[in-house]
């Protein structure tokens, strides 16, 4: 990514036309990303777009798209917040720990550790 | 999407969800090989790419003349069951990227500081850091080869750390001992939900 070859740093500028950051309202490395229903046509898109699309019809975090990608993850969120602005995608909002980890899911993940 | 019912009587809502665990500590302490250990992908090491903005008052004059740099971030994934993960983070070391920490430990379950006891103030940022945002943390005492065995009550006085801190020995490189040390975070999280004091 950052060696002597500068064509991923040109591939990945073409990708975000050179914005950093992502577009609309911010979201979290782990936020769960969803292909919006009926959004799997469209040919003209790029394909990573087109992978996202695929990945996401099952709910998929922000990290796991970017290592299916094999992108870094603001590269990927730049790809994500564009393609939630085409209603193509929808990523779930932040939320403090307090609100979406109630001691049900603390119990499923101790089980979960245990019995690895 | 996301809303299957479920036994009735509960509130029948179960969307996906991700829950983070940052693994931090000094560099070279062995967070990596942590990740490693107990992720079912191998570990993603991503370089990210921040542009001067990003970096804010970081100070890099004289490192290289160039608009961005990268920041090297590594994870891994555990699946508790279909749509409950947990991520475990690697904290980038540098100092310099604060303020990463601060997206890493949003909505973060918690964190482990590893810890080497032949430099433990390699690991005073990061406790600073958690005790200071209130981010429930243990402190795992990586043990090496040949390394001999700390008292935990030592750690925990050069640490400063509160009576409560969990403190733990562990060898990163095995799984059941990571597996510990994970459980041991969790339990301390879930004890927090409801305030007791313990002994």
């Amino acid at each position: 990514m950052t060696g002597e070859d500068p064509g991923p740093l040109i591939r990945l500028f073409g990708l975000t036309g050179g914005r950093a950051r992502p577009q609309g309202e911010t979201f979290d490395l782990v936020a769960i990303v969803s292909t919006a229903a009926g959004s799997h046509e469209f040919a003209e898109l790029l394909p990573e777009h087109r992978a996202v699309l695929a990945l996401c019809r099952r709910p998929t975090p922000v990290a796991d798209v970017a290592a299916h990608l094999r992108l870094p993850l603001n590269i990927t969120r730049v790809i994500l917040a564009d393609l939630r602005r085409e209603g193509l995608v929808t990523i779930s909002r932040p939320r403090p720990a307090a609100q979406t980890i109630d001691e049900r899911i603390y119990r499923e993940v101790l089980h979960g550790l245990r019995s690895l | 999407m996301g809303y299957a019912a479920s036994e009735p009587g509960t509130t029948a809502v179960a969307p996906a969800l991700a829950i983070k665990i940052l693994i931090a500590g000094g560099f070279g302490v062995g967070k990596t090989t942590m990740v490693g250990t107990i992720s079912e992908i191998r570990p993603l090491h991503t370089e990210e790419l921040l542009s001067e903005r990003g970096v804010g008052v970081d100070d890099l004059s004289g490192v290289e003349s160039k608009t961005t740099t990268t920041v090297a971030l590594d994870f891994g994934r555990i699946t508790i069951r279909d749509g409950l993960w947990l991520y475990l983070f690697g904290t980038p070391g540098q100092d310099r990227f604060w303020f990463m920490w601060d997206e890493l430990a949003l909505g973060a379950l918690g964190a482990v500081v590893l810890a080497d006891t032949r430099r433990l103030q390699d690991c005073f940022p990061a406790v600073d850091y958690f005790e200071q945002r209130g981010i429930p943390f243990v402190v795992g005492v990586n043990c090496f080869d040949g390394a001999r065995r700390y008292d935990p009550a030592k750690v925990r006085r050069a640490l400063g750390l509160s009576g409560t801190t969990p403190i733990v020995l562990c060898d990163v490189r095995r799984r059941e001992s990571v597996k510990e040390v994970l459980t041991t975070l969790v339990t301390y999280a879930v004890k927090g939900l409801q305030p007791a004091e313990r002994a």
